[in-house]
């Protein structure tokens, strides 16, 4: 019977229709598959999540800030920060409290060529808040240098800002850039020279850091009393002599700690007694004006009106999963939808290509009708015709799925993301309901164009 | 199988043809058993009126009955039943299946009539043993109406229709097809309906009618 309805021609659209089919049941699969593997990945780590750095907020001008304190958390406002909703923890910023100087050396040698000279400041946060701790983040009184992580983004700012515009400095890829020394500057009068070294570029934090032990060495020993840890000292209801240090308070005899009264240079209205200001500075050692909170995915808009509520400043540090998992699923979409695309344009084709086959055969399909063959058994005919050649293009797009996942796997090894090779149960299971909607969609299209023969 | 025409007029054959003709716009019937010749000459509606039994026309107005049930009233599926099992027809233009050999065209049937010979037997009757092998599209037409009607005979049947069978047959093989039709039609007790231009074929009719 096939011999009998066998039709010339047709034989170029099969060949395309078998192509989008093969694309597009390979892309799918594959897309699938990925979608679960991104799945994996990101199940087995940490939920994703974001970092932030929070601060006041500065009002006014220069001139109105001039002389007050730093406008740090309290106790109780951590409190309430870290209940806020999806926040996971919070981590203080560290400064450094003494002026600090730095040449940097592009040429890798002291002395070699131009250095790069700025005034800068350092920071330290737990280790923990970091993307990753270099194997060189150790520092005590005996080394020699000082290991210093900066955004990443200041070695392209140097690259494609500073050297391009300056003769003398070269662009530096990461290795060099490492291997630059560094002369740090401490004290308005160079008190104290040590060596430094960039060892990371940090993508989530947006600050020069240094070791917190180092740092916490550094203020208790070339540490200056900043503008909010001067006061002056009240007697007999006028001010007595130039703004005094929090030692020199401290210094005083207990009777006059007790009685005497000083006020901040910032407002020197507000008097307040000596023994408060001395109390609160205890407390003032360990508080931080900037703080750095990771939260859990996304930050809602509820969370970012309570900051704003809270007149806090918000700068998102650099989101790393929450980013990778933004492209992983938008390149999985594409993949879909491409994969999509191609499998419907091949449904379509194969179906145009099988209403022609069967127009083409229509003179013996409908002899063979006439002679009482059923529409049911030529359908079976021309279906089981269409079956074969989708499952000549269906198996191999399977195999080819499968090949290219293991491949994937190969090199996600590679980068130490550790996958499964094979399509998994669920992909299978896809595959057989893309399969079987395929084989209806075709089988309806064969079943009508062999009804209509006998119209 | 009883046939029953009620006042028939298809649509295609012009009015001036109807008056005179002993099928159409008359009722009849044919019982069950019985050979009936339809003669006339071409174009008055033979065809159509084996095509209107065979369920392959619906432009005509009055009725077709086939065992007392019309035959505007059958389903596609009964259509089918029907004409695996019940009504076998030769058409004029044979529909055979060129690209296949006579014994393939033999047995490209959808059932089997359990009365009928076997296919070397009949291909001896009508003198076609030696084309059995032979693609269709490589014989006379005579050798491929020879072969279409062996098929006819080959499927069960309770009514034949026959469409101008010998009108590329020589004497000798009418004669030779007719006995094999006869044979057919009485091992089946089958009803037969055959068309001819006029001459009539040497096979024992109940009737005729002209168109």
């Amino acid at each position: 019977m096939r011999e009998a309805v066998r039709a010339k021609g047709s034989g170029w659209e099969i060949w395309i229709a078998s192509l989008g089919c093969l694309l597009g049941s390979c892309l799918l699969i594959l897309a699938v598959q990925l979608y679960q593997d991104s799945k994996t990945i990101f199940g087995k780590q940490a939920p994703p999540s974001n970092f932030f750095t929070l601060n006041k907020k500065i009002h006014g001008g220069a001139l109105v800030n001039m002389g007050k304190g730093e406008k740090t958390f309290s106790q109780e406002e951590l409190d309430e920060i870290g209940r806020m909703e999806g926040i996971m923890r919070i981590g203080g910023f560290t400064r450094n409290k003494f002026p600090l100087t730095l040449y940097i050396w592009p040429s890798g040698k002291v002395g070699l060529g131009a250095a790069a000279k700025t005034d800068l400041f350092f920071e330290s946060i737990p280790d923990d808040f970091l993307d990753f701790v270099p194997e060189t983040w150790h520092w005590d009184e005996k080394s020699s240098i000082v290991p210093i992580i900066v955004p990443k983004f200041y070695l392209d700012l140097w690259n494609f800002g500073l050297a391009p515009a300056r003769v003398e400095y070269p662009a530096l890829s990461n290795e060099a850039a490492t291997g630059m020394p560094i002369e740090l500057f401490i004290g308005n009068n160079r008190e104290a020279t040590m060596e430094g070294r960039f060892v990371a570029f940090s993508k989530r934090i947006n600050s020069v850091l240094v070791p917190k032990n180092f740092l916490d060495w550094a203020n208790e020993k070339y540490g200056k009393p900043d503008a909010g840890q001067y006061f002056f000292l009240w007697k007999d209801g006028a001010v007595d002599g130039p703004p005094r240090t929090i030692e020199f308070l401290q210094s005083l005899p207990d009777d006059q700690k007790e009685n005497g009264q000083v006020s901040p240079i910032s407002s020197p209205a507000e008097r307040k007694p000596i023994s408060e200001i001395l109390q609160g500075q205890e407390e003032v050692d360990d508080l931080h004006s900037r703080i750095i909170v990771q939260i859990e995915g996304s930050p809602s808009e509820a969370f970012l009106a309570q900051l704003e509520e809270l007149h806090y400043e918000i700068n998102r540090e650099f989101p790393e999963q929450d980013l990778v998992k933004k492209i992983t699923n938008s390149i999985l979409l594409g993949t879909c939808v491409i994969g999509l695309l191609f499998s419907l344009s091949s449904i379509a084709t194969f179906a145009t290509s099988f209403r022609l086959i069967v127009s083409q055969a229509s003179e013996p399909a409908t002899n063979l009708l006439l002679l009482g063959f059923s529409s049911a058994t030529l359908t079976k005919l021309f279906f089981s015709q269409f079956v074969r050649i989708f499952l000549l293009v269906f198996l191999p797009a399977l195999a080819l799925g499968a090949w290219l996942q293991s491949l994937l796997c190969q090199k996600a090894t590679a980068y130490g993301i550790k996958l499964e090779a094979g399509l998994s149960v669920w992909t299978i299971g896809f595959a057989l309901v893309y399969c079987i909607v395929f084989l209806m969609i075709n089988l309806r299209v064969i079943r009508k164009s062999v009804d209509d023969l006998m119209r | 199988m009883r046939i029953e025409l009620q006042s028939i007029r298809p649509h295609p054959i012009p009015e001036k043809l109807i008056p005179g003709s002993e099928i159409w716009a008359t009722d009849l019937s044919i019982e069950s058993g019985q050979k009936r010749l339809i003669a006339a000459q071409s174009g008055k509606g033979k065809s159509t009126l084996l095509h209107i039994l065979y369920g392959l026309r619906k432009d005509f107005s009055g009725e077709a009955l086939m065992d007392g049930y019309s035959v505007r009233k059958y389903t596609d599926a009964e259509w089918e039943n029907i004409r695996r099992r019940k009504v076998s027809i030769l058409f004029q233009d044979l529909k055979l299946f060129p690209q296949l050999n006579a014994r393939e065209n033999l047995s490209l049937i959808p059932e089997e009539n359990p009365s009928a010979p076997s296919v070397d037997e009949m291909l001896t009757t009508v003198g076609m043993e030696d084309f059995g092998m032979q693609r269709v599209e490589t014989l006379s037409f005579g050798q491929r109406q020879r072969i279409a009607l062996l098929r006819a005979l080959r499927k069960p049947f309770e009514l034949l229709l026959l469409d101008e069978p010998f009108s590329h047959l020589d004497e000798e093989n009418a004669i030779a097809a007719s006995k094999l039709i006869e044979q057919m039609v009485e091992l089946n007790k089958a009803s037969l309906i055959l068309s001819s231009l006029g001459d009539v074929p040497p096979i024992s009719f109940d009737g005729k009618f002209s168109l």
